[in-house]
């Protein structure tokens, strides 16, 4: 019998293809060299993780949540906390355990603790609601957020409540927002094509035959989610230091739905997806942002009305998703050209879009 | 396959040939940096506040410019996000700012004020009121226009006291936002320095409420009407509570900061009577400064309405002293403008006295207009400044 070559020899690409699209990314950045620009950038990579981790758990599993954006919560605050001055923790949140208040952590310590603490609640959230399934599991998610986000809202001694909390070191570099980038995307292949990613993904195509062939469903969708959820944890973190302020209502619906988007548009089930969703959306938004502040083209200025950024990136969505129902990937992984289909692709034909798809 | 990549490599490739078109310091021109809000809720606050700042720095242009040198406009959209607002301040810095100007409330200008902080560039809130927008919540280069809101729940305290006879207050607070519990910070400061002035009783509400009826009964239950009703909150839950209370056959006198000023709103409460606002400058058209009345007139020969509140001027106060320490600093240098800024002690504006010190880059003392609305209709009755600043260390621990 054929022995087929190993998963990993198959698709190995796939990463390097999605790092190598970053790696682009980041140099414009250096050769474009302005402070916006850099900033935008920076912006798209946390979008890379945040929405990187939200398809490590949705992708996988076919659950949709709407409730990780709460885990950015938890990171955005515990770096917050770590790394701000003592002085201010002290007037502000004293709440605070004490070897907290009088912590001063580097960045790195920051967003370490901050992935940590985002999985470990994952985990213990994680244990109850992986045994729903469904349309319950995506409202159990969000009231999750709900919960979350009431609580910092509240909890003044502790997280300030709705105030701004000030005084986190600010990162304006785009390296280690882009090392972040790169270790999510290669966390989330290699989950992917483990043991419990590819047996949480037979059962998110037919869960009856997985479960009947002795996966575990809950016991797999809580490893997605504890690593998703420390994803998350991680890009909060890194908004955290992008912009030196957090406040509860920045990780509400706004911020879960932009990402949710940009999944969805990208192609739901694949890390591909993931990756080109943000980039491609986010170089919209700024090709239509400079739109809106007037392009010179050829002596006369083009300029869209403000506010019509916003209603256009709907309007994209839209017509995306007219043309590509499953993204723009199709659900499929990138590959280098000349080599055939991604095995997982092959190996397990995507239910979303009813199509096999070829080996 | 390969149109797939193609989509990818397309992208990266878009995203760098499109490059952001930069501009830099120009040592012809001074340039002040609007990093404020072009769109979303906080253009309403925005916008009133940069057109007045617009006007003086058109007045200054025409007597000359500043150090011989006219001042430019640049502007970038915070689209009302911290994220966004990050990178407008970022951007106006890129585009040679030597004064970053930030969003008038304290949560959305920060992100910007804290880029021109790390800039080493010279940043002022609009109007902020919290202590926060200063050296407390961003750093040594960073000011506010405008005048704390403890301030206003101060003065009327004081001034119900002192002009009313108000003894027995009553304390009704919307734990909205910080600018609401600001208000009553400063109340809570001053009234007990008022000899023989109680507070009768005290209560919470939030913005959104639709009924404030539970706090209603308890305030009609208590065994005389109180004098006067310190109402801390803001547009636009504050026409409903004042609508209630109204109707609920409550008299008392209310007092309010400065969230409520303007005219705008009154048609919703009509004859709305013995309610007191305080006012940086008189948007009626009844400023006791002549020259108040002629900014307005210039404001609406420019914008084409009359001012909406009183929240246009501290824009106009803004470009003043900032104007005034670049002149006596001999440069627009950021640590050069701070010291001299910091000598500002009671400099006089069109608004009121400003000063400004090494500990607190806003106001903990002012003047303000007293606006009384009387048969729904509004008149400045009255002018107060606090007997004493209230204290940094008060506001810095709340």
């Amino acid at each position: 019998m054929h022995q087929r070559p190993s998963i990993l020899a198959r698709t190995w690409t796939t990463p390097v293809i999605l790092i190598a699209i970053l790696l682009a990314v980041a140099l414009a950045a250096v050769a474009v060299s302005t402070g916006p620009f850099n900033q935008t950038v920076i912006e798209i990579f946390i979008r890379v993780v945040l929405v990187v981790g939200l398809y490590v758990f949705i992708g996988n599993s076919g659950v949709i949540s709407f409730g990780h954006i709460g885990f950015t919560c938890l990171g955005a605050y515990m770096t917050a906390w770590l790394t701000m001055l003592p002085a201010i923790k002290k007037s502000k949140l004293k709440g605070l355990p004490d070897i907290i208040l009088n912590a001063k952590l580097q960045y790195g310590w920051g967003l370490l603790a901050a992935a940590v603490f985002a999985a470990v609640c994952a985990y213990v959230i994680g244990k109850v609601l992986m045994r729903l399934s469904g349309i319950a599991a995506s409202i159990a998610s969000f009231a999750v957020l709900a919960v979350i986000i009431q609580v910092y809202s509240n909890w003044d001694s502790v997280t300030g409540a709705q105030s701004s909390v000030v005084g986190i070191p600010i990162i304006r570099t785009i390296w280690p927002y882009f090392a972040c980038a790169v270790i999510v995307v290669v966390v989330a292949y290699f989950y992917s094509i483990s043991r419990s990613g590819l047996a949480l993904r037979a059962a998110r195509d037919e869960a009856t035959a997985a479960a009947a062939s002795g996966v575990d469903i809950p016991r797999e969708r809580l490893i997605a989610f504890v690593i998703s959820g420390a994803m998350m944890g991680l890009g909060g973190a890194l908004f955290a230091h992008s912009v030196g302020v957090v406040t509860p209502d920045t990780f509400y619906l706004g911020l879960t739905f932009i990402t949710l988007s940009m999944l969805v548009v990208g192609g739901m089930n694949s890390l591909s997806g993931a990756v080109l969703g943000v980039v491609v959306l986010s170089t919209i938004i700024q090709v239509l942002r400079w739109f809106e502040k007037g392009i010179d083209v050829g002596g006369t200025v083009l300029t869209i009305p403000n506010g019509v950024q916003e209603i256009a990136i709907g309007i994209v969505m839209i017509v995306i998703l007219m043309f590509r129902p499953t993204g723009m990937t199709r659900n499929r992984e990138l590959v280098w050209p000349g080599k055939k289909l991604s095995a997982e692709a092959g190996a397990m034909p995507s239910s979303a879009d009813g199509k096999t798809a070829k080996t | 396959m390969k149109s797939y990549l193609k989509i990818g490599m397309g992208a990266a490739l878009s995203a760098l040939i499109l490059s952001a078109p930069g501009a830099f310091a120009d040592d012809e021109k001074i340039v002040v940096g609007f990093a404020t809000a072009a769109s979303g809720f906080m253009q309403a606050y925005d916008k009133p506040a940069e057109d007045a700042a617009r006007i003086r720095i058109d007045e200054i242009n025409k007597a000359g410019g500043l150090l011989g040198k006219q001042i430019e406009m640049v502007a970038a959209d915070t689209k009302t996000d911290r994220a966004e607002g990050a990178k407008a301040g970022l951007e106006v810095i890129d585009k040679g700012a030597d004064l970053v100007v930030v969003s008038c409330d304290y949560d959305f200008g920060a992100p910007a004020a804290l880029a021109a902080e790390g800039a080493g560039k010279v940043s002022f809130f609009l109007c902020a009121e919290s202590v926060k927008a200063g050296i407390q919540g961003v750093g040594p280069h960073s000011f506010s226009a405008s005048v704390l809101a403890a301030v206003q729940g101060a003065t009327m305290a004081e001034w119900a006291y002192t002009k009313k006879n108000a003894r027995n207050f009553y304390r009704l607070l919307d734990t909205w936002t910080e600018y609401n519990k600001g208000i009553c910070d400063g109340f809570d400061y001053q009234l007990p320095k008022l000899a023989d002035a109680k507070l009768v009783g005290e209560d919470t509400f939030k913005n959104d409420d639709p009924s404030i009826a539970a706090q209603i009964t308890r305030i009609k239950s208590l065994p005389q009407e109180p004098d006067a009703i310190m109402l801390c909150t803001m547009m636009p839950g504050a026409v409903s509570a004042i609508k209630q209370l109204r109707a609920a056959g409550i008299n008392s006198m209310i007092l309010n900061g400065s969230g409520v000023s303007g005219s705008y709103w009154l048609s919703a409460v009509p004859d709305l009577s013995n309610f007191f606002v305080p006012d940086q400058g008189s948007v009626h058209g009844d400023d006791p400064n002549p020259k108040v009345n002629e900014f307005n007139a210039k404001y609406k020969e420019v914008t084409g309405g009359d001012p909406s509140s009183q929240y246009v001027y501290p824009g106009y106060v803004m470009i003043d002293v900032w104007a005034k320490a670049v002149e006596r600093a001999g440069t627009t240098e950021a640590s050069a403008v701070v010291a001299e800024l910091e000598k500002m002690k009671d400099e006089p504006t069109l608004f009121g006295p400003r000063t400004f010190t090494s500990e607190l880059h806003h106001q903990n003392k002012g003047r303000y207009l007293i606006t009384e609305i009387s048969g729904g209709k509004p008149k400045v009755v009255d002018e107060w400044t606090i007997s004493e600043p209230i204290p940094v260390d008060y506001l810095a621990s709340k």
